[in-house]
């Protein structure tokens, strides 16, 4: 996938829980290692997502992904999937946290993807992303 | 909807392959136990309402993007485990 300044466009058919009604996204990936991408609605531009790659945070986090859902969407080998996780900001950004426990999933083939529901016990809903004193 | 009743040790079928059966009943609750296929996720509805609640989170940053950014740089990245 190669980001161009109009995005990646994604398509989510189940829309992201609680917004079911957003089924089209721009992924903006900034170049120069930037840590952050952004999910943008198409169907209402003011709505946009912050995520990150969770490899980056997390090197064994390894989303479990059920055969119902590899087969929804038509994942074939697991380098196919890109996983991304939203970032809540705060207003101390030093308390930023990472949602483990609802990771989007997409194909990167298709660009479809869809979010999932983890056990939140095992994986928290609020990761602290950086380190707390 | 379907209103249905259900004695201790009772179950109804979903689908076929989902079956969820009343162990018991407490003052505090109703035990039920859920035989799925692997492939079924079963979670309590709300995990489903938490992380819609944390998505909407995810659109309010609450502080510049670009702050959380330079922190996130800056960091010593973090590699606990989950599990």
């Amino acid at each position: 996938m190669t980001t161009t300044d109009d995005g990646i466009l994604l398509t989510f058919p189940k829309g992201l829980l609680g917004f079911p009604q957003l089924t089209t996204f721009r992924l903006f990936e900034p170049r120069d290692g930037y840590p952050l991408k952004f999910l943008q609605s198409v169907e209402s531009p003011e709505i946009a997502f912050t995520c990150l790659d969770p490899a980056g945070i997390q090197e064994d986090y390894a989303v479990p992904l059920g055969d119902e859902d590899a087969e929804a969407l038509g994942l074939e080998v697991p380098e196919d999937a890109l996983i991304l996780t939203l970032v809540v900001i705060p207003e101390d950004p030093r308390r930023m946290t990472t949602n483990l426990a609802g990771p989007l999933v997409v194909n990167v083939k298709t660009r479809v993807g869809f979010q999932i529901a983890l056990n939140a016990e095992k994986y928290p809903l609020r990761f602290p992303i950086l380190p707390q004193d | 909807m379907l209103v249905i009743t259900r004695k201790p040790d009772q179950s109804i079928v979903i689908g076929g392959e989902v079956e969820v059966i009343v162990l018991g009943i407490t003052k505090e609750g109703v035990r039920l136990g859920i035989k799925a296929p692997r492939s079924v996720q079963v979670h309590r509805r709300e995990v489903f309402e938490a992380i819609a609640a944390e998505n909407k989170a995810a659109t309010e940053a609450r502080t510049p993007v670009q702050d959380a950014a330079a922190l996130l740089r800056a960091a010593q990245v973090r590699k606990p485990r989950v599990r």
